[in-house]
């Protein structure tokens, strides 16, 4: 999954705003900006966080500066392990050309030692929209870490895997409730990319305007779409 | 056996007030969402997890205690809200397996 391939794939089918949030490292987001604009795609930043708790939280920015100043606060607390590449494979920072800069030596899918709280409150000082990670999974998420959202984070939405129905799963957890639930495809093949999306109606696709669909307020708004874009294989249960 | 017996017996370091009570058994997680599912009063619940749910669920469950293995710090906010709750929180400088097993030779299983 390279920025290139990644961003030609999302053109090819139809994804004008997306974001590459690889775990716990910005180090592919310079490469991510040229290939996006290359394709015609708007480029967010992302990083997927993984908490002290090993809850996975989703912070996406506008600025490229701002998301590589964040990846690297949240690198500063990354423990020092090694990756070992016969398990987890490798960890490749590539340029916009494919071509490889380096191999991250560090494991990327620790919990980094700062708790949800921290990470939240900092992700959104430096200008995130913060979401709650695939939260009806019953590993790496809030829910499953903490049971329940704790009051008062600072976090912007929820996200739910394809398998989650989010009228049972706000039944099933009051803390969720008022919390807008977004769908994203949290690809990790490229088969899977769109296999659901959130549609956002907002006057320009940045972190204040998606905030503010995320609200229903100024006019914008979000829906969360449960089905793959066209010509995509239908996902399986796991 | 007691919160007060067991933290003397595994020489605990109590850092809440102790709510002495008698202990029916014990669970031994790090997922909160796995005491909301399987923790039951009066049970001693073994983890190294220190969010300050922790507090929240063992008040919500009714557990006798709770044990932070492996040395780790306890935050403030997860004692202050243990204090609000009555919630009586040791710190084990051992693991979670050597503290699980000991426990489990004073009998409370």
């Amino acid at each position: 999954m390279s920025p290139g391939a990644v961003a030609a794939a999302l053109a090819r089918r139809g994804v004008t705003v997306a974001a590459l949030s690889d775990h716990n490292s910005g180090g592919n987001l310079a490469a991510w900006a040229e290939a996006a604009a290359t394709a015609g795609v708007k480029p967010l930043y992302g990083l997927e966080v993984r908490t002290a708790e090993e809850a996975d939280v989703l912070t996406v920015f506008d600025e490229l500066g701002a998301a590589l100043d964040f990846g690297q606060w949240v690198y500063d607390a990354l423990p020092d392990v090694p990756c070992d590449e016969r398990v987890f494979g490798v960890q490749v920072q590539v340029d916009a050309q494919e071509n490889v800069l380096g191999f991250e030596p560090r494991l990327l899918i620790s919990g980094i030692d700062h708790e949800l709280e921290v990470v939240c409150q900092t992700a959104r000082e430096r200008g995130a929209l913060v979401i709650g990670a695939h939260v009806d999974r019953t590993v790496d998420s809030i829910l499953s870490q903490l049971g329940w959202l704790p009051e008062g984070l600072a976090i912007d939405a929820v996200e739910v895997t394809r398998f989650a129905d989010e009228e049972a799963l706000c039944a099933e957890h009051p803390s969720l409730a008022g919390v807008p639930v977004v769908r994203f495809s949290d690809a990790h093949l490229m088969a899977d990319i769109g296999y659901q999306q959130t549609e956002f109606w907002v006057a320009e696709p940045t972190v204040t305007e998606l905030r503010l669909a995320l609200r229903g307020e100024g006019g914008r708004s979000a829906r969360p779409v449960r089905r793959a874009l066209a010509g995509l294989r239908e996902p399986e249960e796991t | 056996m007691t919160v007060a017996a067991m933290a003397e017996a595994l020489g605990l370091q109590a850092v809440t007030a102790v709510a002495d009570q008698e202990i029916v058994g014990a669970i031994a997680t790090d997922l909160i969402s796995d005491v909301l599912a399987h923790g039951e009063p009066g049970m001693v619940w073994l983890t190294i997890q220190t969010h300050r749910n922790v507090a929240a669920v063992a008040s919500t469950q009714e557990l006798a205690a709770v044990i932070v293995t492996g040395d780790r710090p306890v935050s403030r906010e997860l004692l202050a809200l243990a204090e609000q709750q009555a919630v009586t929180i040791f710190v084990s400088e051992d693991d979670t397996y050597g503290t699980s097993g000991r426990l489990y030779e004073l009998g409370v299983h």
